[in-house]
């Protein structure tokens, strides 16, 4: 039984993974877009940019799950995700992706401006471009500043992607859960914790190691 | 023909005129220094040279090219750039690039420049800078195992890589422990009997009456006296220039 538990439980928790990986992919970039436009300096640009972060991050993820899958459905009588997992799948990792650019890009935003304005001014005056000051100068000290915000964002996402299931995303919790109707037993679901200690675990040290590379500089 | 030459430069932030209309000639080879008290205009007129700050009014001339003029001025990003490559600026605060080695420091910019020129060159002039320096064996430390006089002595060897007309100095050591002011006066005094065009704030006037050749003196925004670096330290004919002076030996 245990075997068989293990085995369905590390097929579940391939699907949290898959989620996992697919939202870093997409929102760890998308939210150093959002975080550029909520610095613009056109009010068109940064106040609409605002209001969305304002939203995404002031309404609970659950929530913003079932909008984004049920929504269009409702509102406008399209279901644009399909009834198949895949397409639940999707609308999941959309939900996802926008909810943690939101977050990575108010990281990046304190990063980008944590950074003394006489590391640009020493570009300029050496008379390097804009882009030659932020890729050379700017990005490796933001890089330094947020690992550890953004390690805290990570971590709470590996927890988050179990929300899925509310749009019946397969994933470790349900797989787990589904002990309890087909063999009336709990433990199966308990013991999905371990695979989340497991694997926070090895992000743990994965950004320790990322912050010790870093250390050479102040 | 003098190397620069600055005339009537004006500059205002929201109601207040910070330059009321500055006026003067550096001569190539020269040092001149700025002095007055905080808030006179000294620090926003080298941000005006360096183009971080964009004077309203008013020009700058260097070899006779006329490179602002506040009736028509620059904005495009690229001629901006190239502008400021005739002034060299050492920050009061360093600025050094804290991901950097002082070797890198020096050279990043000069690197950036060449576009895959004469790497070697370029590596081999950024030691000799920081050796000029007496850093010779700092060059692969990281600024923060640097102390401050040694730090400032690496942004200067930076500034000094891109070759710039004039070197201007942001009162280089007012961020710096007393013992360590020294030896960043020292290496500027040498840069001075190399004959390096310079143009030095400080608060330091033994320093500033024996290194430079020129010195002015500036109060709310205007120049109250110019002249002999010596003559204006030593004998100032201004009432004012004479209390700031008299207030600093006391």
């Amino acid at each position: 039984m245990f075997w068989t538990v293990t085995l369905s439980l590390l097929e579940g928790f391939l699907g949290t993974i898959k989620l996992f990986i697919l939202t870093l992919i997409f929102s760890l970039p998308l939210g150093l877009f959002i975080s550029f436009g909520s610095m613009s300096k056109y009010a068109v640009i940064k106040y609409p940019i605002r209001f969305i972060i304002w939203i995404i991050r002031g309404t609970p993820l659950m929530l913003q799950l079932l909008v984004i899958y049920y929504g269009p459905g409702i509102f406008f009588g399209v279901n644009v995700w399909g009834s198949n997992p895949s397409g639940r799948f999707v609308a999941a990792l959309f939900a996802f992706v926008i909810n943690y650019a939101c977050y990575f890009s108010e990281i990046y935003r304190g990063g980008i401006q944590s950074i003394p304005v006489g590391q640009y001014e020493a570009g300029q005056v050496l008379g390097m471009t804009k882009r030659q000051i932020f890729n050379k100068i700017i990005l490796l000290q933001v890089i330094k500043r947020i690992v550890p915000p953004i390690s805290n964002e990570v971590i709470t996402l590996v927890k988050d992607t179990s929300l899925a299931r509310v749009i019946a995303v397969y994933e470790i919790i349900w797989n787990g859960q589904a002990f309890i109707k087909s063999s009336g037993i709990i433990w199966p679901l308990f013991y999905t914790g371990a695979f989340y200690l497991i694997f926070s675990g090895l992000l743990t040290f994965l950004f320790g190691y990322i912050e010790k590379k870093l250390s050479y500089f102040r | 023909m003098p190397i620069l030459e600055v005339r009537d430069l004006k500059k205002n932030f929201e109601n207040t005129q910070v330059l009321k209309g500055i006026s003067f000639d550096l001569e190539e080879g020269e040092a001149i220094s700025i002095i007055g008290s905080s808030g006179s205009g000294k620090t926003t007129l080298l941000r005006c040279l360096n183009f971080l700050e964009t004077a309203d009014e008013g020009t700058i001339t260097v070899r006779g090219k006329k490179l602002f003029d506040g009736a028509k001025p620059v904005t495009n990003q690229d001629e901006l750039r190239k502008m400021r490559l005739h002034f060299g600026l050492v920050f009061q605060q360093f600025n050094l690039f804290p991901q950097y080695t002082a070797l890198e420091n020096v050279t990043l910019a000069p690197l950036l420049a060449a576009e895959g020129g004469d790497k070697a060159g370029i590596i081999e002039n950024g030691k000799r800078l920081l050796d000029q320096m007496g850093l010779s064996d700092r060059m692969d430390n990281y600024p923060h195992q640097l102390s401050g006089g040694q730090q400032q002595r690496v942004a200067i060897a930076r500034a000094l890589a891109l070759k710039p007309d004039i070197l201007c100095f942001d009162e280089p050591t007012s961020a710096l422990d007393p013992e360590l002011t020294g030896e960043v006066l020292k290496v500027i005094r040498n840069l001075a009997e190399k004959k390096t065009t310079m143009i030095i704030v400080t608060h330091e006037m033994a320093f500033a009456r024996d290194v430079a050749d020129k010195a002015i003196f500036m109060d709310g925004g205007v120049i109250l006296e110019q002249g002999s670096a010596k003559e204006l330290i030593n004998n100032p004919k201004e009432e004012r220039t004479r209390q700031f002076l008299s207030g600093l030996a006391k």
